[in-house]
């Protein structure tokens, strides 16, 4: 007989998110995170985006310490001296809310409170070391020498799964898999906040930019966000274009987003109040491990469960779906008392059903669209001398905007056969 | 704002005892690239003297060093009883 129906191992989106359903169904689980408070050592970006929440906390829109919700979104390009920017802004954001920014630290205490009051069992401070395996099964969890046992383990470990790479359930991560993520918060008072963003009261801007004005083949995305009275700054820089550059340390790179001439000044006056960093799933649907076997399954980040496109950049909502579905499944196997591997495939069709792995399956791939060389090295700079040449008057005749684009192209030794192909690429993948 | 500066902005509860990072001097020496004390976001990596100088106290816990080594040296183990950094945001 096990100690606990199941033992979660993370109390992020994912974990909380599982021990919440789990919880409220009667089910007696341990939810076991290695920092005090839960929180504390977790970064994302971060906007949470979708309402997947609502599957576990129904009025979380009301009572979860959000910041702002997202009224203004803007995705873009910075060269050295420019910014080619599409700020989209609707009203209809103030009726129908889909992202809200978000502090880590103190959503993912909130969300570990929920499960308490749920009912699952919560310990702080408890590092797991490993799974606990008997005949090929997992059992359970170690720490310290000691095994606790459980029907099943459902792991929530984040972007660095070391519990499932120590078990060894799954490969180590490689550079294709990872980006580094380097973060600051700046604290700014909410008047200059709205003021500069142009947001009222709840409103908050999350803003998007391919970084490239970087040098020597680096790669990276940058992300601004506004929260009640900070904002968030930050760059997800490739692993892989780091290592070719070979020269680039991580942590300049967000000086330089930051004193960039169209980022400058809406942070000016601003004092950094904390620095963090930590890796981003970046690898798509080529970076997912096997997601369940005998006694286990794996959920959010530790999944690599993350989507981005350039245009949208997200991973709590995929964590909190996968959570409550891997919740689910234990729900449904509960009955028969059957945990094996060939039981617990049910996680992988449960989740085939949602936009987890549909997104993930239809966009495999779409790593190389965002972090291609099309994008980040030449892209910008062609945008760049476009717009330069329709805005700047000079006295010259006008040109039409074919030759125009043409010329831009050149200057960047993009041939025309390359762009229509990769574009087509490009259109086919986001 | 420089990185040391940036870093005196964590708190941190240092486990004096477990260094739940390692490094393997042995294959530091001969490391080609030594791409550590460029991809570690907390400058934990840094050559002094050609040698490789790692510090875990500073560690953000980020997992970035055991995918950037290449050459098997670095131990990556989560820290145990809440020590280690502890942000007030994230």
């Amino acid at each position: 007989m096990s100690e606990f129906d199941v033992i979660v191992v993370g109390a992020g989106p994912a974990g909380s998110s599982a021990a919440i359903r789990l919880a409220s169904k009667k089910m007696n689980v341990l939810l076991v995170e290695k920092s005090d408070p839960p929180g504390t050592k977790n970064v994302s970006g971060g906007v949470l985006w979708g309402h997947e929440l609502d599957g576990v906390i129904p009025d979380w829109e009301k009572t979860a310490p959000v910041e702002r919700y997202v009224k203004a979104k803007t995705v873009g390009f910075l060269t050295e001296e420019s910014s080619i920017n599409i700020d989209f802004r609707s009203r209809k954001f103030d009726e129908n809310r889909s992202g809200y920014t978000v502090l880590r630290v103190k959503l993912d205490q909130w969300l570990a409170k929920k499960a308490v009051e749920s009912g699952a069992m919560l310990v702080n401070g408890v590092t797991v070391d490993r799974l606990a395996m008997k005949d090929g099964k997992v059992v359970g969890v170690e720490q310290d020498g000691d095994t606790i046992t459980a029907d099943t383990v459902i792991l929530s470990e984040g972007a660095n799964p070391r519990v499932a790479i120590q078990s060894g359930i799954r490969e180590p991560l490689k550079d294709h898999d990872v980006a580094i993520g380097v973060k600051e918060v700046i604290k700014l008072p909410e008047e200059k906040i709205n003021e500069r963003f142009n947001l009222r009261g709840k409103e908050g801007f999350a803003g998007e930019y391919v970084l490239g004005f970087l040098k020597g083949g680096v790669e990276a995305g940058g992300f601004l966000y506004t929260n009640k009275e900070s904002l968030s700054l930050g760059a997800v820089i490739s692993m892989k274009h780091l290592r070719a550059n070979g020269n680039t340390r991580s942590f300049d790179i967000i000086e330089e987003f930051n004193s960039h001439p169209s980022i400058a000044p809406l942070i000016e006056g601003g004092k950094i109040d904390e620095y963090s960093a930590h890796m981003v799933q970046e690898g798509g649907y080529s970076s997912i491990p096997k997601l369940f076997g005998d006694g286990y399954m794996i959920t959010g980040d530790a999944a690599g469960f993350s989507f981005s496109n350039g245009l949208v950049l997200q991973g709590m909502n995929y964590a909190i779906q996968s959570g409550i579905t891997a919740a689910d499944t234990f729900i449904d196997l509960k009955e028969k008392g059957n945990f094996s591997n060939s039981a617990m495939s049910l996680y992988q069709e449960k989740l085939q059903k949602t936009f987890v792995m549909q997104d993930m399956t239809n966009f495999k791939g779409i790593e190389n669209v965002t972090w291609g060389n099309l994008t980040h090295q030449h892209l910008p700079g062609i945008l760049e001398n476009v717009m330069l040449e329709i805005f700047m008057e000079n006295g010259m005749p006008k040109r039409h905007m074919y030759k125009i684009l043409m010329d831009a192209m050149k200057k960047q030794n993009v041939s025309s056969s390359r762009m229509i192909s990769e574009s087509f690429k490009m259109i086919r993948r986001l | 704002m420089k990185i040391e500066d940036r870093l005196s902005l964590l708190n941190y509860k240092t486990d004096k005892s477990f260094a739940h990072i390692t490094v393997d001097q042995n294959i530091c020496e001969t490391c080609p690239d030594h791409f550590c004390t460029y991809a570690c976001p907390a400058k934990c990596y840094t050559l002094i003297e050609d040698k490789l100088n790692f510090k875990y106290e500073d560690c953000v816990e980020c997992g970035t060093c055991v995918v950037a080594c290449s050459h098997g040296s670095v131990s990556w183990n989560n820290v145990k009883g809440a020590h280690g950094v502890k942000y007030k945001y994230g």
